[in-house]
């Protein structure tokens, strides 16, 4: 088992051991770990293969990469320097990379990773780390440099693994979520937040369009990327000053539709992966899920095998997703 | 595997959006996704030459991908 959930005391033997971990866990418990080969970020909800979804400050959950990785570098990015992060990705490899939330690092690489040198030249998959909810606006989220011992509050760190010999990686998503049958959305600017929509090529106020259309907000938006179809989240709307907020930005020049419903969130999962996804659970390096498929499809005590992993508050998978469960699989050539 | 010269048509059909091909590439989707809307908006051959050196590269540069490899021979057969 490459990912799953220990103790610090585990943890730490594991690492004391010199084995190459990617790390999630509460500040406190990632603060007990000793230096070493590893790189975390704050967040104390999981999915394992055992119990489910849970959430605990004590617990870490381990990605033990050693198996598959000839060797690592560690690298600390700011704002700027993250745009770097695909045309230096390691030739036969992949770049893993966390962030934490609301931090400058997490906001440039929303916005601008689609427009980096060289997007996707190198797989690049992650996660934005977070709190606990009842910590929100109390604490900050935090990435950890096992190396340093160092925590950063506004800088990504990218984990550039090379593979061994006759790998190779892959990153992928599940998205259960669908364009449903309704108006065509486009957006006039980049950004987190909108008051303007283009409503099948009508400019109308997007609160009131909301409101007017009773659109339920759990449900995310969803542009079709060439075949992949990639969410954008409601974090919330603000009638009176007719202001739309998002956790991930839109683009203009996107056509995005209200989702689809999903009654049964571990249902239609087991039905997708049935279904659509030709997976080897031998293959899976790391995964992890959002939060708000957490909280809204209510998947705490629940699985998703053969998918586990920390439960965040963004998904990476070359750029940033919502509601979306993202993986790695290392193959061999 | 080597990947297929730029001059050919199919990249070109790609991006202009005038053939769809079902892809498994999660990076060339994403990355045509924006490409396609680019060349709709703004169609001149210095944009389209942008776009096919984009795609061609990130394609140059994942041939020992499995998905990628499966794309190129969906494209070009």
């Amino acid at each position: 088992m490459r990912q799953d959930i220990k103790s610090t005391e585990e943890t730490a033997k594991l690492i004391e051991a010199g084995n190459i971990l990617l790390l999630a866990g509460d500040e406190g418990a990632l603060r007990k770990l000793p230096k070493g080969k590893w790189i975390g970020g704050t967040i104390p909800y999981f999915i394992s293969n055992a119990q489910g979804g849970q959430v605990s400050r004590e617990k870490v959950f381990v990605t033990d990469i050693t198996g598959v990785v000839k060797s690592i570098e560690i690298i600390q990015r700011d704002a700027n320097s993250l745009a770097k992060v695909y045309s230096e990705g390691p030739e036969n490899g992949f770049s893993f990379v966390v962030i934490p939330a609301l931090s400058k690092a997490h906001l440039a690489f929303a916005l601008n990773a689609p427009n980096y040198k060289d997007f996707g030249v190198r797989p690049l998959i992650g996660w934005i780390s977070g709190v606990h909810l009842d910590d929100l606006g109390k604490v900050t989220p935090k990435v950890f440099n096992g190396l340093t011992g160092e925590a950063l509050e506004q800088e990504a760190l990218v984990l550039q693994a090379s593979l061994l010999e006759g790998k190779v990686a892959e990153v992928g998503i599940v998205n259960l979520f669908e364009q449903g049958g309704g108006d065509i959305l486009t957006f006039p600017a980049d950004g987190f937040s909108s008051k303007e929509v283009m409503v099948n090529g009508e400019k109308k106020n997007f609160a009131a369009y909301i409101v007017k259309n009773r659109l339920d907000t759990k449900l995310p938006l969803v542009a079709d990327y060439y075949g992949a179809l990639v969410n954008i989240s409601f974090q919330g709307i603000d009638e009176a000053e007719g202001d739309v907020k998002f956790y991930a930005p839109v683009f203009t020049g996107i056509r995005y539709k209200h989702a689809k419903p999903v009654a049964d969130y571990a249902a239609a999962f087991k039905a997708c992966l049935d279904n659509q996804c030709n997976l080897s659970e031998d293959r899976i390096v790391f995964s992890c899920n959002c939060i708000l498929n957490y909280l809204y499809s209510e998947l705490e005590g629940k699985k998703t095998t053969p998918f586990v992993g920390p439960i965040t508050f963004g998904e990476i998978a070359y750029q940033l997703l919502n509601q979306t469960l993202v993986y790695l699989e290392v193959h061999d050539m | 595997m080597d990947i297929p010269s730029k001059s050919k048509k199919q990249w070109s059909d790609i991006v202009t959006g005038k053939k769809t091909y079902q892809l498994k590439f999660l990076a060339a989707k994403i990355l045509l996704g924006r490409l396609v809307h680019s060349v709709h908006d703004n169609p001149t051959q210095e944009n389209i030459n942008s776009c096919i050196d984009q795609v061609y590269n990130l394609y140059a540069k994942n041939l020992g991908s499995p998905s990628a490899q499966e794309d190129l021979n969906t494209i070009f057969g």
